[in-house]
């Protein structure tokens, strides 16, 4: 790989001989820390789930899922075992090799992006040159699967589900890109990591004085809210409209793969929302700097969309498109001309 | 040595995935495997150092042309309308502007010198530099030419006063 470079040299010198010649070399790196990171994410996925459930049941007066283990913790557990032991079926009008690779394909371009985001100066796979390009390629990506499993299932909702998806997600990728360049301007460097140690230093970037960075992370926050297609933005799978959306063919973990996807997404833009506005592994004014700090910030944001999920309705088609072509692609270049303007006049960043 | 087999294996896939965009009859199939040669293309060039391209060549190529291109063929009926034809009654004429475009493409490649081998790597703000100094005629120019041809768009599609 091009510009993979470990960058995990202080976590390396501070481990046993061993461990420290695997994490020293490229590929090992990328094995172990790739493993832990995704297995976190995962992890936090499955278990927001019961969390989200009890959270939703505390808003509405109920008491949620309770009964499976200590105030129901082992849900997560029980829903998985019970999916993997339920018959995946093919719809006999199906095309099926498409349809097949739909859930696995849209599972393989989520964790993809993962590989450049840091949690930690050392928790990082690779610190590339083009690391939030990589992010935002993958995220591009994540539109494939979701036709492909909408157009092979050949049933009328899918289809119109992914035509919404689809519509929806070419719209709120042009206010997601605009908003991520913010901080690339500030910063002059599209390496995530290099974003996060210029906050360390400079300060976050949502708390500039003028105002870019406060108005392209509350841009970047909602149009990942859309990609990542949660209410109040999951017009793709209005169940009341469109039954379930693309997924209304799939059974099985075939199906389950589905909304594990949407939750490890949605925990991965509130990872990548802190690490460009807030700072990262940075606190306030840059003190006690670590891990805490990423995982506190990105589970809060997690927990934001939760509670936005619970409290607010969902959009019509027509209201969503208006709100990004109205007022988030405006509003997301005046943001890049802010940044542009205050990095020219405050001597550069870059 | 590994680079190079990885390196070919790729290229490979780059071919037979245009091949079978070319030859499938289900327009939908040929659209997904224009998109497998076009990520296939972004995996070379992150295999040669070219990691700004790589990404560029996703974001607009893989994420943006092919969507919309999948936003046409979005409301075709499974089973019937997507089966396209693949008329072969112009091979002739076929053959001779493939061989005439791989002319130009030879002609182009071996007049260039590559020196500086394979392990140099272009960093992303050297290219974005380069752009803003030396060629800023031609990415103006490019730009112009972007905005015509989304204003003409939005001529054509918008709906006749009455």
């Amino acid at each position: 790989m091009s510009a993979a470079a470990a960058s995990g040299s202080s976590l390396a010198a501070s481990l046993p001989a061993p461990l420290s010649d695997i994490l020293a070399h490229p590929v090992g790196h990328g094995v172990i820390i790739g493993g832990i990171v995704m297995t976190f994410f995962m992890m936090v996925s499955a278990w927001s789930i019961w969390f989200e459930r009890r959270f939703a049941g505390r808003m509405q007066s109920r008491v949620g899922p309770n009964m499976v283990g200590p105030a129901g913790l082992f849900q997560p557990l029980a829903d998985a075992i019970k999916m993997m032991r339920k018959e995946m079926l093919t719809p006999s009008g199906a095309d099926k090799v498409l349809f097949w690779m739909a859930p696995p394909l849209t599972l393989f371009f989520t964790l993809a992006t993962l590989a450049t985001i840091p949690l930690s100066e050392d928790l990082l796979i690779a610190d590339l040159d083009i690391g939030l390009l990589w992010v935002l390629a993958f995220s591009g990506l994540m539109l494939f699967p979701t036709w492909i499993a909408g157009w092979s299932s050949n049933n009328k909702y899918a289809l119109f589900a992914a035509m919404r998806a689809v519509a929806q997600g070419i719209s709120y990728e042009v206010p997601l890109l605009l908003s991520a360049i913010v901080p690339v301007v500030a910063v002059g460097s599209f390496s995530i990591a290099d974003i996060v140690r210029f906050q360390g230093e400079h300060g976050w970037l949502l708390f500039w004085p003028v105002g870019p960075g406060a108005l392209g992370f509350v841009i970047f926050f909602v149009a990942s809210l859309a990609e990542a297609n949660r209410i109040p933005f999951d017009i793709p799978e209005a169940e009341s409209e469109l039954v379930a959306g693309v997924t209304v063919e799939y059974s099985a973990m075939m199906w389950g793969l589905f909304p594990m996807t949407e939750y490890v997404h949605t925990l991965i833009a509130s990872a990548l929302a802190s690490a460009l506005f807030l700072g990262g592994w940075y606190g306030p004014f840059g003190w006690a700097p670590g891990l805490h700090w990423m995982l506190g910030k990105t589970l809060f944001l997690f927990f934001v969309i939760f509670w936005a999920r619970w409290s607010l309705v969902r959009f019509r088609a027509d209201q969503l498109m208006r709100l990004c072509w109205l007022w988030l692609v405006p509003l997301s270049l005046l943001a890049v001309c802010g940044a542009a303007l205050w990095v020219a006049f405050s001597g550069g960043a870059a | 040595m590994i680079a190079m087999i990885a390196l070919s294996l790729i290229a490979l896939c780059v071919v037979s995935a245009g091949l079978f965009a070319v030859r499938s009859t289900n327009l939908v199939h040929s659209v997904l495997w224009l998109a497998v040669s076009l990520a296939g293309t972004s995996a070379l060039y992150l295999m040669v150092g070219a990691s700004f391209l790589s990404a560029i060549q996703i974001i607009l190529y893989t994420g943006g042309v092919i969507t919309l291109m999948l936003f046409g063929v979005m409301l075709t009926d499974r089973n019937e309308t997507t089966k396209i034809g693949n008329p072969s009654e112009r091979k002739r004429l076929g053959a001779v502007s493939a061989l005439a475009v791989f002319a130009l493409i030879a002609s182009a490649v071996s007049s260039m010198s590559f020196t500086g081998g394979g392990s140099t790597i272009v960093h992303t703000k050297a290219i974005g530099q380069a752009l803003l100094t030396e060629h800023l005629l031609a990415f103006e120019a490019l730009s112009i030419l972007l905005l015509a041809a989304m204003l003409a768009a939005i001529v054509v599609a918008r709906r006749r006063d009455p």
